[in-house]
């Protein structure tokens, strides 16, 4: 297994607040990282950080061998990030085959003037885009929706659409920020499957930052976690489960009956 | 009107078969008698003015509708068309088929100015610092002696094939009216390719896009420069038309508003809603140029009413309409599919 991506000690501050402090983090080519961490903790601050969105204080981003620090966010795209939204931010007034088909956007060959000029060539390219995003739409279960715009999808089927779009990209990492967020329990088990098949079919390595810790303990094969910006365990998830530290963070420290009863009485 | 709109889609379909440009040409076949049609000379002079609005039209939509950035400045871009290619003219003596190209350059090279700003400032501060550029060029050509100043500039030589001038409006038709197919043309298959989903991704979300690989900067340059590609050819046309006279009244932050109203009015992000808004409202402008000063008032309230209760224009009517008809379609599709699973899976257990 060789590193695709590896931070070390990344740090970014919004004027006081330090967001991400010190950070380091190496994923393997094919792993699916879960990404955890109590509100607030830095987990979104450290997508924007990797894929560009953000320029961070000091540290470095590599990956797949070259070192993507403070890149544009389109030239990291193009090297092969993809990423969702926790707010989703989809192209809501294009149709939904649209949206996909602009995630093949640093694929295409093309550009204006080939496409005034070289009529045959570029409506084959297009066709075959059209042909292979129907297939990927079909696989996450959108195809009926293909000619509606994106903004009369339901949230579960914009946060597939998102899923697919990340997809489209064709990226050898996929960073998915809460796809599971406001989704029903059977679209959450549904979400879970396409996310295992996805390292089959496509051979993705996934980061996958989620509240419902189902999703990250039933598909994660290692869990990092983050509270207030420094990372404070990383592991598989049966150990990070057990860690003291994240307990702490997650539910505060551990009091006895005497302790509770004092505290409800106070 | 079903059966109609099922018989032209049908009638069309059939001519990309023979080939993918084939609509192109039976459009340019159909819009060949047109002039005959009309009743006099002004008649002509208003499809001429028409075809030309619509070049300006598409152009703004490129900017304005598929890319999302609000200038106001597009006018100026067509007045620096109109201009370069007069000064050539008259002061130079340059034929109009030299006077043509250089307009388009330099006015690209104007529309690359235009749209640096567009890197930092975002809707209605875009708008003000374009009104401004737009402004100063008036402004500029107001004043500017050699420009002809207020009172324009005049002589600009009809273009010319051969012997054969082009020194009315009947004649001048047939320059028009081929160049206005021919960016309408251009405009579908740049905006039908990933460059037009590229500017929409601009439009809808700017950082999404840049995640997913826009390039945001080059994608808003490439539409101001395309849209002053446009608005050069156009001023370009319109300074060499009879009586080859041009002046600063022309292009007005007035007519911007016009502009805008065609673009509004026709549809945001549609290319069809442009070309339909242009027609419509140069026609509906010349009906009422006897009410000339309660014209503006006219076309602020018609843009006020349409962004109200019809964002997206005529055209996103019309594009609704086809929408809804092919989901139901892509619906029943499946259904039909399941269908015919379900029953041979049923004869499968018989």
């Amino acid at each position: 297994m060789t590193t695709l991506l590896q931070v070390d000690s990344l740090c970014k501050s919004f004027g006081g607040l330090q967001a991400i402090k010190n950070v380091s983090l190496e994923v393997e080519d094919g792993e699916i990282r879960g990404l955890i961490g109590p509100n607030g903790s830095g987990k979104s601050t450290l997508f924007n950080l990797i894929s560009g969105v953000y320029k961070c204080d000091s540290g470095s981003v590599r990956f797949d061998g070259a070192d993507v620090t403070n890149w544009e966010p389109h030239d990291i795209a193009a090297k092969g990030v993809a990423r969702t939204f926790q707010l989703l931010r989809m192209f809501t007034e294009m149709t939904v085959l649209e949206n996909l088909m602009i995630g093949q956007h640093c694929h295409v060959q093309y550009g204006p003037f080939a496409a005034v000029f070289g009529i045959g060539r570029v409506a084959a390219e297009e066709k075959r885009l059209r042909d292979e995003m129907m297939e990927l739409l079909s696989f996450i279960g959108l195809a009926d929706f293909a000619e509606v715009p994106a903004s009369e999808m339901s949230i579960g089927q914009r946060r597939l659409l998102a899923l697919g779009r990340g997809i489209a990209m064709k990226p050898k990492l996929l960073m998915l920020d809460e796809p599971a967020a406001g989704l029903s329990p059977v679209n959450v088990d549904n979400l879970m499957s396409i996310m295992v098949q996805l390292k089959k079919r496509y051979g993705l390595t996934v980061i996958v930052v989620e509240h419902i810790l189902k999703v990250v303990m039933d598909t994660c094969e290692r869990v990092t976690v983050l509270d207030h910006g420094e990372k404070i365990a990383e592991g598989s998830p049966a150990h990070v489960r057990d860690d003291h530290a994240v307990i702490e963070a997650y539910l505060g420290r551990e009091m006895d009956d005497e302790e509770v009863r004092a505290a409800m009485a106070g | 009107m079903n059966a109609l709109v099922q018989k032209s889609t049908a009638s069309l379909d059939a001519l990309k078969r023979i080939h993918p440009l084939m609509p192109w040409f039976a459009s340019f076949v159909l819009l060949l008698p047109l002039p005959l049609l009309a009743l006099n000379d002004y008649q002509i002079y208003l499809l001429n003015v028409i075809c030309i609005m619509i070049i300006l039209a598409t152009g703004l939509n490129i900017v304005k509708g598929f890319c999302g950035q609000v200038t106001v400045g597009h006018v100026a871009l067509y007045a620096i068309g109109a201009y370069t290619s007069g000064v050539l003219s008259v002061k130079f003596g340059v034929p109009f088929w030299f006077c043509l190209p250089a307009a388009i350059a330099v006015t690209m090279l104007a529309g690359a100015l235009v749209g640096i700003p567009s890197f930092r400032l975002e809707g209605a501060y875009l708008a003000l610092a374009t009104l401004g550029f737009a402004q100063s060029v008036e402004i500029y050509i107001r004043v500017t002696n050699y420009l002809g100043s207020a009172s324009g500039l005049g002589g600009i030589a009809p273009p010319s094939i051969g012997n054969f001038v082009f020194y009315d409006y009947f004649r001048y038709y047939y320059l028009v009216m081929p160049f206005m197919l021919i960016a309408v043309y251009a405009s579908f298959a740049i905006l039908r390719s990933a460059t037009g989903r590229a500017f929409m991704a601009v439009r809808e979300d700017a950082l999404s896009a840049a995640a997913t690989g826009v390039n945001v900067r080059r994608y808003k340059l490439i539409a101001f420069m395309l849209s002053a590609v446009y608005a050069g050819l156009a001023g370009s046309l319109f300074a060499h038309m009879v009586p080859g006279y041009v002046h600063p009244n022309n292009f007005t932050v007035i007519e911007m508003v016009t502009l805008l109203l065609m673009v509004v009015l026709g549809g945001i992000g549609n290319i069809w809603g442009g070309i339909i808004g242009a027609i419509l409202v140069t026609i509906i402008a010349d009906l009422t140029r006897d009410f000339y000063f309660y014209q503006l008032l006219m076309f602020g309230l018609v843009i006020v009413g349409t962004v109200l209760f019809m964002p997206k224009g005529i055209g996103g009517i019309i594009d609704r309409y086809f929408v809804s008809k092919r989901f139901v379609a892509a619906r029943e599709k499946t259904a039909e599919q399941k269908r015919a699973e379900a029953a041979a899976a049923k004869s499968g257990e018989s």
